[in-house]
């Protein structure tokens, strides 16, 4: 079976700062980190190498040349290759432009039976690649899945999770996952041992000439959405403390603040 | 120009040791106030993420990394863990695992590596003496043969995690008079089980700082030990156990430069938080030449240790001298506590009187970091050796 | 016509008629015939194991750009009722297609959805296109995205709107990549600039906003995130055109099969992403009993109760209560936090709230840097003692 991982190097935006003064983002010291959504996908993806024989787990990711590390760590995870898709002409890429670009090089990879990705990059926050990824690859794609388990037959059982609850669904390769994982996920980290294997893996590196495809729709050109302006959000004002040492006077005054309040008077 | 780049595989160590540390060691070190031994969960935690083997052959269960990759390992244990009892535990046993690797014999290796590395027991190490300390040829123990095996008499004091082995298992590595009348050169370096070992009586004190591993000694009255526990060859036991001291060495001034850096990353919040006199204190001149200070000393103290380090690896690849080894390590060696107890002492200064309180985190870590101007050697020590490889032999001091 | 049988390839295996949902394909002579109603929707490209059909879709002048009209949106319903949201998306429709002189459209999809059109038309859609199937009674990716598809490609609107809900955002990015359109992702904001539809969203876990446009493909499609965007009052009086569409599906063709559905949040409650007062509970709670007191106070002032991650870790509250980075994304009118510490990941999830209070013991806790109104408090003193003095202001009501 063979399993194509898609991930993202993303900078860690619960570490990214807004300048008061300025109000643009501060990128510098931010690190880059492997897209938590993706790590979840990549650790599924290797478990199904315990479910089954005979799996390999390619991982992808358009990105520029430090992605690589973000490779580097999937296959300390368990993966057994990796290809960084890189080139300048994918600057700029929307999520259509993203997932041609990736659909192309899942196609150039041969065949495959299930794509696993993360519901979302936690700075893009769309979950559009994924979807719009199994479109251009003409396969059935599923969203919000928190487990993936499979039989010899290769017939996945899926929990998929919804918003008031979840589901339980069942299908075959071919097939697009997109993964979340559930608030027990703790994030593994490789050991020396891992890492030490993961430098003897097999790493290409592939530019847009080795893709082929249509140049037009790469990057900027290929994008069908522009962003015009970004700004920061208007910030909340300080917060007004309401002394506490007469708990009886605290809940009245805190009382009158909420019934003067337009949820409370059209609830 | 110097490529100071680490490799690949050595970045992404780093980044997963630091993932490691944030959410298995960082959360431990609330349970260390004043357990004076270490909790059993820490040494698991440290050996299921393969650290307690790192530099040991794969043979017997290690990596076989280069010690670069374990300085690593301390320098970000001991961020995490400032009061340093942890990066102790990780150091000694590198080091001391190493000169096992290096000098035991197979069935010494195969019995007791593995197991350490497993974190099944404990690798010490144990030359310090109540009355001798700098000067080993002067040490009262005493190791003479019998048959195929070696009874020891004396006693070893102020030794690290000796409660450690004698309730998880394990054993240190011991140096020993075999031939007085040769002075140094008629010692012996072996190992020495101390669990269960018959005629070893264990005592204990408490030290100012690294509360969490224990610090103690131990009576040795007619121990036997096999004679497959020697380390190397009878009497060259002196020029062996350097080796180890030299490893250690490196892997302290890294726990240095962790320990310190993060006390002034406390600090930096602390004085960017903090008003006197109408503005934060951040702004004062004299709190930030001490910062600036402090933060080269620092840095320049990483440059030297991992500089120091890589000699080491050199030295095992047979690219460098032992010589230049010992100047590389004693250099580091002889600032790193210094220093790091100077920018410590001033990230408590900056906070007046809580910094002298128990509730200031700081104060751990400048307890921890003061016990590396003695231990596994003491800062003058190394200020003589730099002197005499700068003078030559015929300058040694005290001769 | 835009697509085309390759008919050396075609087996007439027929796997393309059972795809289609418009009954468009008809075997003929051994092999596919695409019949004069196929909407483009593209089913049975994805269905042909031997690459067979090719669907060419050229690029649009600005003459084929200004042909597409009327502000549609997607209705999603919540078993017998219209999910709030989709009241919402129609309030926001109504208020652009004003702006550019053009239609509201409405799609609804289901098992038996005529009726919902009475319902929604009072918020301003002119006109409903409908489809109804015993086997569209569930979400299916693949049976919805290609009626909306089809929908789309026959009738030409100028903009669709989606809900950034589960299902919307399972959906719409479908949609868009089989179109080859612009999508843009959870918008908190929509407005008209020189004639195109100005999309305003939160990136980078809502540190920064950005303003999109999809100037060179129609339609222009978006997300809308669910609670921000106004409800209009409502008016039964006005008139509506209901177009039913015929379509067939085949439940057998599926290739993802519903086999259970859980709920683990209370009937009877509404959702949170609908509710306009969330009272939400961390780990200041300390055990799953402790709850009952926010309930206690949701229930006073019509709220609903939410968790915070460390609390539904604890096992004190299921997965559906849980707002923030890994949980729900919430935009309530007023939000309580009470005993929740309010670390980054949490934030990302309520700080678009309109108004927050927040009560904890420790002055220093990060969900004050966002509050509007704080207690430094013990919450399980001042959250009764708010109850008792709300209950009896609201009795005198």
């Amino acid at each position: 079976m063979k399993i194509i991982a898609c991930i993202k190097q993303v900078p860690d935006t619960t570490e990214v700062k807004v300048d008061p003064k300025t109000h643009t983002l501060i990128r510098d010291g931010v690190p880059s980190i492997l897209n938590p959504y993706d790590h979840f996908a990549v650790e599924e993806s290797v478990r199904i190498k315990d479910q089954i024989a005979e799996v390999s787990v390619t991982v992808i990711t358009m990105g520029p040349e430090q992605a690589r590390s973000a490779l580097m760590r999937c296959l300390a995870l368990g993966a057994d290759d990796a290809v960084l898709i890189s080139d300048k002409k994918f600057a700029g890429s929307d999520t259509w432009a993203t997932a041609y670009t990736l659909s192309l090089a899942i196609k150039k990879i041969g065949k495959f039976d299930i794509v696993f990705c993360g519901q979302q990059a936690i700075d893009g926050d769309t979950a559009q690649v994924g979807p719009e990824l199994a479109q251009q690859l003409g396969i059935p794609q599923i969203t919000y899945v928190e487990k993936v388990e499979i039989d010899e037959k290769l017939k996945l059982t899926i929990h998929k999770q919804t918003e008031e609850g979840y589901q339980i669904l069942e299908t075959k390769p071919p097939v697009l996952l997109a993964l979340l994982p559930p608030t027990s996920f703790q994030p593994e980290h490789p050991p020396m041992s891992s890492i030490l294997k993961a430098k003897k893996k097999p790493f290409k590196v592939w530019d847009a000439k080795t893709l082929g495809g249509d140049e037009s729709k790469f990057g900027l050109d290929g994008s069908y959405t522009q962003v015009i302006k970004t700004y920061t959000p208007p910030t909340r004002g300080e917060c007004e403390f309401i002394e506490k040492d007469d708990i009886k006077q605290a809940a009245k005054k805190l009382s009158e603040i909420l019934l003067k309040h337009e949820a409370l008077i059209k609830r | 120009m110097v490529d100071y780049r680490f490799s690949e595989e050595q970045e992404l160590f780093r980044e997963s040791m630091k993932e490691f540390c944030k959410s298995e060691i960082v959360p431990k070190t609330e349970k260390l106030a004043n357990v004076r031994r270490m909790p059993e969960e820490i040494i698991k935690a440290l050996a299921k993420f393969e650290l307690l083997g790192m530099v040991i052959d794969p043979e017997y269960g290690g990596l076989g990394t280069d010690v670069v990759t374990a300085g690593i390992a301390a320098e970000e244990l001991a961020r995490a863990d400032p009061s340093c009892a942890i990066p102790v535990l990780f150091l000694v046993g590198t080091s001391w695992g190493h000169t096992i690797d290096k000098y035991g014999t197979e069935e010494a290796k195969k019995e007791i590596l593995p197991k350490a590395i497993k974190g099944e027991q404990i690798i010490g190490i144990a030359t310090t003496e109540s009355d001798i300390g700098s000067d080993l040829g002067s040490m009262k123990t005493k190791i003479s043969k019998k048959g195929n095996k070696y009874v020891i008499n004396g006693e070893k004091m102020y030794i690290s995690g000796v409660a450690e082995a004698m309730e998880y298992g394990g054993g240190h590595v011991t140096l020993a008079k075999m031939t007085p009348e040769k002075g140094t050169r008629g010692m012996c370096l072996f190992y020495l089980p101390l669990k269960g070992t018959k005629g070893i009586t264990p005592t204990y004190v408490e030290d100012i700082g690294r509360e969490a591993i224990s610090c103690g000694g131990f009576d040795i009255k007619n121990v036997e030990i096999s004679n497959h526990y020697l380390l190397g060859e009878e009497n060259k036991g002196f020029y062996y156990v350097h080796e180890g001291y030299e490893l250690a060495r490196g892997l302290i001034a890294l726990v240095c430069v962790g320990a310190a850096s993060k006390a002034l990353e406390n600090g930096i919040a602390y004085i960017k938080e903090r008003k006197a006199f109408g503005r934060h204190i951040g702004k004062y001149e004299g709190i930030q030449f001490k910062l600036a200070e402090n933060y080269v000393r620092i840095q320049a103290l990483r440059e030297l240790a991992y500089k120091a380090l890589w000699t080491y690896d050199q030295e095992i690849q047979g690219k460098a001298s032992r010589f230049e080894v010992s100047m590389a390590i004693a250099m580091a060696k002889s600032v790193a506590s210094i220093w790091a107890c100077e920018a410590i002492n001033d990230v408590m200064q900056w906070q007046g009187a809580f910094g002298y309180t128990k509730e200031c985190e700081d104060q751990k870590a400048w307890r921890g970091v003061r016990s590396f101007t003695l231990a596994e050697g003491s800062t003058e020590i190394m200020k003589l050796i730099i002197a005499r490889e700068l003078l030559g032999k015929e300058f040694l001091a005290y001769r | 016509m835009g697509i085309e049988i390759i008919l050396d390839k075609c087996t007439g295996c027929a796997l393309c008629v059972k795809a289609c949902p418009f009954n468009a394909i008809k075997i003929k002579n051994k092999k596919a015939d695409i019949e004069a109603n196929c909407t483009l929707c593209g089913s049975c490209v994805e269905s042909c194991k031997l690459n067979a059909i090719i669907i060419e879709r050229p690029k649009l002048s600005n003459k084929d750009l200004s042909e597409y009209k009327d502000v549609w949106i997607f209705v999603e319903l919540r078993g017998k009722e219209i999910k709030k949201v989709s009241l919402e998306l129609a309030s926001k429709a109504r208020e652009i297609a004003d702006i550019l002189g053009q239609r509201v459209g409405a799609v609804i999809l289901g098992e038996k959805v005529r009726h919902f059109c009475n319902q929604i038309k009072a918020y301003g859609v002119d006109i409903n296109y409908i489809a109804e199937n015993d086997n569209l009674i569930n979400y299916n990716t693949s049976n919805y995205a290609a009626i909306l598809t089809g929908l789309v490609n026959k009738y030409k609107p100028n903009i669709v709107l989606f809900p950034a809900t589960h299902i919307g955002r399972d959906l719409a990015p479908r949609v868009a990549a089989t179109l080859k359109v612009g999508l843009t992702a959870d918008c908190t904001g929509m407005s008209i600039k020189d004639g195109l539809l100005l999309q305003s969203r939160p990136a980078f876990g809502g540190n920064i906003m950005a303003d999109i446009i999809s100037p060179n493909s129609r339609p222009q499609m978006a997300t809308i995130r669910p609670n921000v965007m106004k409800i209009n009052n409502p008016d039964f009086s006005l008139k509506t055109e209901i177009i039913s569409i015929p379509v067939d599906i085949d439940e057998k063709a599926r290739k993802i099969i519903l086999k259970k559905t859980i709920k683990t949040t209370k009937t009877g409650t509404k959702s949170l992403d609908e509710a306009d007062i969330i009272i939400s509970g961390g780990r200041g709670m300390g055990s799953p009993e402790n709850f009952k007191i926010l309930e206690d106070l949701a229930k006073t002032i019509n709220g609903v109760v939410g968790a915070s991650r460390a609390a539904v870790d604890a096992g004190w509250r299921p997965r559906s209560d849980q707002v923030g980075q890994s949980g729900k994304t919430v935009s309530p009118k007023l939000y309580i936090a009470c005993g929740i510490s309010g670390k980054i990941q949490h934030q990302v999830g309520m700080k678009g709230s309109g108004t927050i209070i927040a009560i904890n013991t420790d002055p220093e806790a990060p969900i004050f840097d966002i509050a509007d109104c704080g207690i430094v408090g013990d919450l399980f003193e001042i959250i009764p003692a708010l109850n008792d003095e709300l209950k009896k202001n609201l009795k005198k009501e």
